[in-house]
C-alpha cells in the first residue's frame, strides 16, 4: 500500500469522525440549552461561546456579543473556516478520491452522497430552521460511512489505517468536548447550581458523546462530574470513551507493526504506553487535576499521530 | 419524412439523407432491433424520463464524472448516458474485430520499424519527411527494444458507419486512449435501469476488460521476473480521466500511483509503500510520454519520475503504451494505413480508411484550399476533437480563416470528405423525446506478448446537439451501451 495513499485514508477517517463530533456538539448544546435549568446555561451567548471554544476558535473578548447566524454559519457551512463541517466533508471526499481504487464502490458512493448533501444544503434554511435537520443528517451519514467501512472493506492494512485515524480523532474530540463542557460547568457554577459536581452541563456532555443513556444504565443514578468523567475517559466498554478509542488504535496498529516487540521509538510502543497509563488510572486522580490531564492526553495523542506519520506516511 | 406512430417514438423524425441504425428507409424497424423496439414501446415517455433521471443520479452519486479543462472553475459533469442501446450483430462484429486487430498489429510493426531499421521509409512506402517532421517521433526511442516487442499495448480505434452502410476508421488512438471505464459503467447503468431487456438478447460481457488488461501487462514483464508487480500511473485526481484510472487499478487489483510515489535507483523503479520501497515491473501509463521523465523529456514535468526512461531503456521496467507511439496515430500517418497494413502483414485492410488529402502535397493542398466548404479539416497532432473545422458548417469568413491557417502550416493539416456518421435514436432531455443523433464507435484492442484481445463492445459516442458530427465528451457528447451479440 502506498504511503501517500495510506496518509490520505488516515485523514479520511479523521475527517469523518471530526464532522460527526462538531455536528453533534452543535445541536446537542443548542437544543439542550433552550430549556436549561439556570439562566447562564440558557443564555444564547453562553452556548455560542461554548461551540466556538470546542472547535478551537474561542471568543476571547468576554464583552463581545456574538452573532448567532454568523457562528452557526461558520461552524456549519462556511468553507472559509478550516474547522467548519463543510470543510471536513470536502476533505473527507478529497482524501477518499485519491484512494478510490482501494476502497469499495459502496463506501465511495456513500461518501459522495454525504458530500453532495452538505454542498447543496440551503445556507439560509440552515441558519434559520435547519440546524437540527442538518446536524442530525451529518451524524447519521457518518454512521452509514462507518458501517460501509466495517462491512464492505477488506479488514487489512487499509481498514486498520482508517480505523486508527477515526479512533485517534475520536479520543481527541472526546477530550476536547470534556474540556469545553468542563469549562462551561465552571462558568455555570455562579448561576443556579453552585456545585460543579452536579452541574446540568454533565448531562449535556454525555449527550454530546452520545453516551447519556448507557451511562444511566451503567451507574443507575444521575450523572455527577466523577461518574461522567469516569465513564467517558476510563470505561473501556463505553464505545466513545478515550480508553475504548485507544484500545482500538492499539488493536489496529498491530496489523501494521509486524514485530512482537516493537522498538521503544515506534508508534506501536508509544500507543501501548499511553494506553497502559490510562488503564491503571483511577478517576479521583484525574478529577482533582482535570486541566493537566486534558493537556497531557492531547499532547500524547499528537505525539502518536507524529509517530504514525514518521513511520508509515513519510513518503 | 416518416413519423413513427408509437408514443415513445411519436416525435421521431426520419431524415432521408442519413443512415439510421434502427429504422430502414421505409421507417420499419430493422430485424436486429425489432424485439428491443417492441419492449421499449411498452414504456410511456414518462416512465422513460423517470428512468433517465434515475440513471443520471446513479452516475452522479457514484462520482462517475469528468472535468473539462479551460473553464474557470473546473466543474464536475456527468458523462451523458443514453438508455437506448446500440446493437451490433455477431457477423458485423467479426468484421470490426478482425479489422481493429489487424490495424493494431500493423501499427506495432510499423513502430518497431521506424524506431529501428526504417525499412518502410527506405522503401519509399511512407515518405521519410512525414516521420522526420512529426513532433511525436521520439529520438530517445531509437533502437530501444520494449519488453515483449510491443509498443501499442492498448489501442482505441474510432470507427463510423457511413451513409453507404460501410464501416470506416476515422482515427487510431495509441497514446493513452480512454473511455473503457464508461463502457463498463454504461452496461451497469443500463442493467440497473432496464434489466428486463437483457433477457431477450445474448450480449457479450464487457467486464472482462480489466482481467485481460492485467494479463496483457503481465505478459510484457521485464526479463527474469516471474511475478511482475504492475501499477497504473495517473497524473492525479484532477485529471479529467481520473475516474477511469482508479477504476482500472481497482478492477485489476493493482496500485494506482502518481509520479511522486515512484523513484528510480540504479535503474530500477520503486514505489514508496507503508512498509518501505517495493520494486515495480510494469507500468500502465496514463501520463503523456513527454511528462513521464523530467530528465529525458519535459524538464518542467512534475507528474513524471526522474530516471524512469533510463530504467526503461535498460529493460528493467515496461511502460505501456511505450513512449513515442504518438508518431503512428498522427493523422497524416493514418492516411498511409492501407499501405502500412499491406507492407507488414501482406493483407488487404479489413476496415476502410477515409480518403484523405495531405496539405503537405502541393496538388492536394490546392484542392483542399478550393474545396474547404466540402471538407473536414483536422490538425494532424491534436486529440479530443479540438481544432476540427467542418466545411458545410462554416461561414465565408470562417472559411477564409481556415484557408489562412492551412497556408501558414500545410504540414499541420489534413482534410477528408465530410463523412456522414450513422444516426441512432437518442433520448433528448429538452424535447423529452427520441431524436436522430450521430454516433461513432470506439473499440479497444489489447496487444501483448503472444496474446491479444479485443473488447466485445465499445464506446458508442453520441453527438447530443442536433446535426453535430463531433462526438467527443469534451465537446458535449454522450454515450450508449453497446451490445455485441453472440453467434446463434
Amino acid at each position: 500500500m502506498l504511503a501517500r495513499v495510506a496518509n490520505n485514508l488516515y485523514w479520511m477517517g479523521r475527517y469523518i469522525e471530526r464532522s460527526e463530533h462538531v455536528a453533534r456538539y452543535m445541536h446537542v448544546n443548542y437544543f439542550s440549552s433552550l430549556d436549561a435549568p439556570n439562566e447562564l446555561s440558557q443564555d444564547r451567548q453562553f452556548v455560542l461561546r461554548s461551540m466556538k471554544f470546542m472547535v478551537g476558535d474561542p471568543a476571547n473578548d468576554p464583552d463581545e456579543i456574538l452573532d448567532e447566524i454568523e457562528v452557526l454559519h461558520d461552524l456549519g457551512l462556511n468553507s472559509e473556516k478550516g474547522f467548519s463541517i463543510i470543510n471536513n466533508v470536502k476533505s473527507t471526499r478529497e482524501n477518499a478520491n485519491s484512494a478510490r481504487d482501494l476502497i469499495s464502490t459502496e463506501l465511495y458512493e456513500a461518501i459522495n452522497k454525504f458530500y453532495h448533501f452538505v454542498l447543496n444544503y440551503d445556507q439560509d434554511l440552515y441558519v434559520k430552521r435547519g440546524l437540527y435537520d442538518f446536524c442530525v443528517n451529518i451524524t447519521e451519514m457518518t454512521t452509514i460511512l462507518r458501517g460501509k467501512i466495517r462491512a464492505t472493506l477488506l479488514h487489512d492494512e487499509v481498514y486498520a489505517i482508517i480505523m486508527m485515524g477515526m479512533n485517534l480523532e475520536r479520543a481527541t474530540q472526546i477530550i476536547r468536548i470534556i474540556n469545553a463542557k468542563y469549562n462551561d460547568a465552571l462558568l455555570a457554577r455562579n448561576g443556579y447550581d453552585q456545585d460543579v459536581g452536579k452541574s446540568f452541563e454533565w448531562i449535556t456532555l454525555l449527550k454530546c458523546a452520545e453516551s447519556y443513556d448507557m451511562m444511566r444504565r451503567f451507574y443507575k443514578k444521575s450523572p455527577s462530574s466523577l461518574s461522567t468523567l469516569e465513564f467517558l475517559i476510563l470505561n473501556g466498554s463505553c464505545p466513545r470513551s478515550v480508553m475504548n478509542s485507544l484500545d482500538q488504535v492499539s488493536k489496529h496498529i498491530h496489523v501494521l507493526e509486524k514485530s512482537k516487540n516493537p522498538s521503544k521509538d515506534s508508534a506501536a510502543f508509544f500507543i501501548e504506553k499511553v494506553r497502559a497509563e490510562l488503564k491503571f488510572k483511577h478517576i479521583e486522580e484525574i478529577e482533582g487535576n482535570i486541566r493537566d490531564f486534558i493537556e497531557t492526553k492531547l499532547n500524547d495523542l499528537v505525539l502518536i499521530a507524529d509517530k504514525l506519520e514518521k513511520e508509515f506516511f513519510n513518503y | 419524412m416518416i413519423t413513427q406512430t408509437n408514443p415513445i417514438f411519436s416525435c421521431y423524425e426520419y431524415n432521408d439523407g442519413l443512415y439510421d441504425e434502427v429504422f430502414n428507409a421505409q421507417g420499419e424497424t430493422k430485424e436486429l432491433y425489432e424485439t428491443l423496439f417492441k419492449l421499449y414501446c411498452g414504456h410511456s415517455i414518462e416512465d422513460y424520463m423517470q428512468l433517465n433521471n434515475k440513471a443520471k443520479s446513479s452516475f452522479f452519486n457514484q462520482g462517475i464524472t469528468f472535468q473539462v479543462y479551460g473553464e474557470k472553475e473546473t466543474k464536475e459533469k456527468i458523462f451523458p448516458f443514453d438508455l437506448f442501446p446500440r446493437i451490433i450483430g455477431a457477423k458485423e462484429w467479426d468484421h470490426i474485430e478482425s479489422g481493429a486487430l489487424q490495424r493494431s498489429r500493423a501499427l506495432n510493426l510499423f513502430l518497431w520499424d521506424i524506431y529501428h531499421d526504417k525499412k518502410i521509409l527506405k522503401d519509399g512506402i511512407v515518405p521519410m519527411d512525414l516521420i522526420g517532421s512529426s513532433a511525436n517521433y521520439l529520438q530517445a526511442m531509437i533502437g530501444v527494444d520494449p519488453p515483449g516487442g510491443i509498443y501499442n499495448h492498448v489501442s482505441g480505434t474510432d470507427i463510423i458507419k457511413h451513409s453507404d452502410g460501410e464501416y470506416y476508421v476515422l482515427e487510431d488512438n495509441i497514446r493513452c486512449p480512454s473511455g473503457v471505464s464508461y463502457v463498463v459503467c454504461n452496461r451497469t447503468a443500463l442493467k440497473r435501469a432496464l434489466f428486463g431487456v437483457f433477457n431477450h438478447y445474448r450480449a457479450h460481457t464487457v467486464t472482462n476488460y480489466a482481467e485481460n488488461l492485467l494479463e496483457i501487462l503481465q505478459s510484457v514483464k521485464p526479463k527474469g521476473i516471474d511475478f511482475p508487480t504492475c501499477v497504473v500511473i495517473t497524473p492525479g485526481m484532477y485529471n479529467s480521466a481520473y475516474y477511469e484510472h482508479s477504476y482500472l487499478a481497482k478492477a485489476m487489483g493493482v496500485e494506482l500511483v502518481e509520479g511522486r510515489d515512484l523513484y528510480v535507483e540504479n535503474d530500477f523503479v520503486y514505489m514508496k509503500t507503508i512498509s518501505g520501497p517495493q520494486k515495480v515491473d510494469v507500468i500502465y501509463r496514463r501520463v503523456d510520454d513527454l511528462f513521464m521523465d523530467p530528465l529525458e523529456f519535459r524538464a518542467d514535468s512534475t507528474l513524471g519520475v526522474p530516471g524512469i526512461f533510463a530504467a526503461y531503456r535498460k529493460g528493467n521496467v515496461c511502460l505501456a503504451n511505450a513512449p513515442g507511439t504518438g508518431v503512428a496515430d498522427d493523422k497524416a500517418v493514418y492516411t498511409y494505413m492501407p499501405q502500412i497494413i499491406k507492407y507488414y502483414l501482406d493483407e488487404e485492410p479489413i476496415l476502410n480508411n477515409v480518403h484523405t488529402y495531405h496539405c503537405s502535397r502541393p496538388e492536394e493542398l490546392k484542392y483542399v484550399l478550393e474545396h474547404i466548404s466540402e471538407l473536414v479539416v483536422k490538425p494532424v497532432d491534436e486529440s479530443g476533437g479540438y481544432g476540427i473545422s467542418i466545411g458545410n458548417k462554416l461561414t465565408k469568413e470562417q472559411i477564409a480563416e481556415v484557408r489562412e491557417k492551412i497556408k501558414k502550416e500545410p504540414r499541420k493539416y489534413i482534410a477528408q470528405p465530410i463523412m456522414s456518421l450513422s444516426v441512432h435514436p437518442t433520448y433528448i432531455d429538452e424535447s423529452q423525446s427520441f431524436e436522430q443523433r450521430h454516433v461513432d464507435l470506439r473499440t479497444f484492442t489489447l496487444l501483448g506478448d503472444k496474446k491479444d484481445f479485443v473488447l466485445k463492445g465499445g464506446l458508442s459516442r453520441v453527438a447530443l446537439q442536433k446535426g453535430n458530427l463531433v462526438v467527443n465528451s469534451s465537446q458535449g457528447g454522450g454515450s450508449k451501451d453497446t451490445w455485441v451479440l453472440k453467434d446463434n
